[in-house]
């Protein structure tokens, strides 16, 4: 039998292997291999083919050199950290207090997963014209509500649209990082709680005992998403401050660099997108490793 | 009694989140049906009168089901093929214990970590030297980044259930490609569920790879138009008495699909998280 599935193991798999090939593996081999040239998109600069002009390293000390580039860069790592914390706070606090009311918990489980349907770009529209609009004027302005000058006017600032993309994120992102706690926290075994009561346990040391090391696992993954998903955010960046005011994501970036240079730079472009890559490669598997440790060291 | 109390304080916290995350809904749902002169004056408030010409205009504008349509094929072929690609490779390499197949195994999911920034610009530029900067090649590319998760998922599913079934049915003498879809596919419907529920979610919402690979054409979906209807406009100062409406009529099909589909979706969402 073994045999069998052998013999079948290349002809069924290739339809994914075709696809796999033809859409990340060879533009990637490719994209690589062009972060050493002068691409410019449609032509190589100073030669007939990639190898003809190939410039070495040129295109990496450029980007380092880019003001954008690197603006973007510690932007990005600025915004994941405030967004990863913010999204894991919310979603873990919206869990908890779900699965410890006894009834009604769907309900409110549908309505904070809603967001996260809506489209990166439909969303930031909206609320766009909410900061613009109603923080600004109806709520927190001069005349408004309360004055809270800090959420006012916060997309033409360039910390103050980080919070405002942070807001944004959390409200979207929040309701499915809930789902994967509430699924976690499920699993814990209700004896456990009821022991420790009988210990004299109180609620923070409930949660610091037991809690939190029976959810490791879903830590994991919701760590593990949410890095991802802040790293390579894009559609609410454009949609909210279109990277004006110095607010472009790395995504935004390596997507607009080729309009600010004439001829459009795409080699150096492409030395960005390497290093946006290495960049989450190596965040993605240390976050795995270290929550992985976690998980195995507490259990 | 204690507990009496915490959980009056459970459901006001609760219901005071729910308000904020429904707020920006109902916002839009107002202001939908409102001049931009309204909308400026009172964002807040309830329109003067519900008047639907803003919302016919905006559909429209967008070309509402010429967007809707393509959307929809979109997503239904790029989710058919990442189905069916990916349930066949999952199988194939979770049965054949070989170098290669842990290869392959290893190789797609570490595909994972690879950004789309990272491919974006060659495979345009190779998808375009080979005429497929259309439809078809749009679908063809969501086929391809819709592999890594779903045969991961498919392949952590076949893992789980013992050979025996299916081996029965090759030693009656079944093909291996009738043995996949009379014994094994079927079997796999739950991790389906999943995969088609977490590929059409992204899938339908996208903006950028559409907007690279179809850009102004006329085939635009609906995230496009509504990029474009902005754009295009936004010269002139936000019309919001476009947005809101076109934001609005966008997001109604999904809505719909997630009410009548939520129990399937959560959990689409809590295995794909818990078995990824």
């Amino acid at each position: 039998m073994d045999k069998y599935y052998r013999k079948w193991l290349l002809p069924i798999s290739l339809p994914a292997l075709i696809l796999f090939f033809a859409v990340i593996v060879i533009p990637f081999v490719t994209g690589v291999l062009y972060s050493f040239t002068s691409w410019r998109g449609t032509y190589f600069a100073g030669g007939a083919n990639a190898f003809e002009s190939f410039v070495g390293f040129e295109n990496y000390v450029n980007a380092f050199k880019n003001e954008k580039f690197l603006n973007a860069f510690v932007y990005t790592i600025k915004f994941t950290i405030t967004a990863v914390i913010a999204i894991n706070i919310v979603s873990l606090a919206l869990a908890m207090m779900i699965t410890t009311v006894s009834r009604g918990g769907a309900i409110y489980r549908t309505v904070f997963f809603l967001p996260n349907l809506l489209g990166g770009l439909a969303l930031g529209f909206i609320w766009q014209f909410i900061f613009q609009n109603v923080f600004s004027d109806v709520l927190f302005g001069p005349q408004g509500l309360i004055h809270i000058p800090a959420l006012t006017n916060m997309l033409q600032d360039n910390t103050k649209a980080l919070f405002a993309l942070v807001i944004l994120v959390t409200w979207q992102m929040a309701g499915y990082m809930m789902i994967i706690y509430i699924t976690g926290l499920n699993t814990i075994p209700r004896d456990l709680y009821e022991a420790a009561q009988i210990d004299g346990a109180g609620a923070l040391a409930q949660f610091r005992v037991i809690t939190l090391p029976m959810l490791m696992p879903a830590i994991t993954i919701v760590f593990f998403l949410t890095l991802a998903n802040c790293f390579k955010l894009l559609d609410q960046n454009i949609a909210l401050t279109d990277g004006n005011f110095n607010t472009r994501l790395l995504a935004t970036q390596i997507l607009r660099t080729t309009r600010d240079t004439a001829p459009p730079d795409y080699g150096m472009a492409q030395a960005q997108a390497v290093v946006f890559f290495v960049l989450i490669a190596v965040v993605t598997l240390v976050q795995l490793y270290v929550t992985k440790r976690r998980e195995v060291e507490l259990h | 009694m204690r507990k009496k109390v915490l959980h009056t304080v459970l459901y006001i916290a609760l219901t005071v989140f729910a308000i904020l995350t429904l707020a920006p809904v109902a916002f839009l749902l107002i202001n939908s049906f409102k001049s931009q002169s309204e909308i400026v004056a009172s964002p807040m408030s309830l329109p003067l009168n519900w008047d639907f010409d803003y919302i016919l205009t905006a559909s429209q504008e967008i070309n509402f089901f010429r967007s809707l349509g393509i959307t929809f094929i979109v997503t239904v072929l790029s989710v058919a093929l990442i189905v069916l690609a990916s349930s066949l490779a999952g199988w194939a390499v979770a049965r054949a214990k070989t170098k290669t197949s842990s290869v392959m195994l290893y190789m797609f999911t570490a595909a994972m970590l690879i950004p789309f920034q990272a491919v974006m610009y060659p495979l345009l530029s190779l998808f375009e030297g080979v005429g497929l900067k259309n439809i078809l090649g749009l679908i063809i590319m969501y086929g391809g980044f819709g592999l890594s998760l779903s045969i991961f998922l498919y392949h952590g599913f076949v893992k789980s259930i013992p050979p025996s079934i299916e081996e029965a049915a090759l030693i009656d003498g079944a093909g291996m490609i009738k043995t996949f879809f009379t014994v094994v596919f079927p079997l796999m419907k739950s991790t389906t569920a999943t995969v088609i529920i977490l590929n059409s979610m992204w899938i339908w919402n996208d903006y950028l790879l559409p907007f690279l690979v179809i850009g102004n054409a006329s085939s635009r979906t609906l995230t496009l138009e509504l990029y474009f209807a902005k754009m295009t406009s936004g010269q002139f100062g936000n019309p919001w008495e476009l947005i809101f409406p076109a934001v609005f009529v966008s997001i109604i099909p999904i809505i719909i699909v997630f009410l009548l589909l939520q129990k399937h979706i959560v959990r689409g969402v809590s295995d794909g998280a818990v078995k990824g």
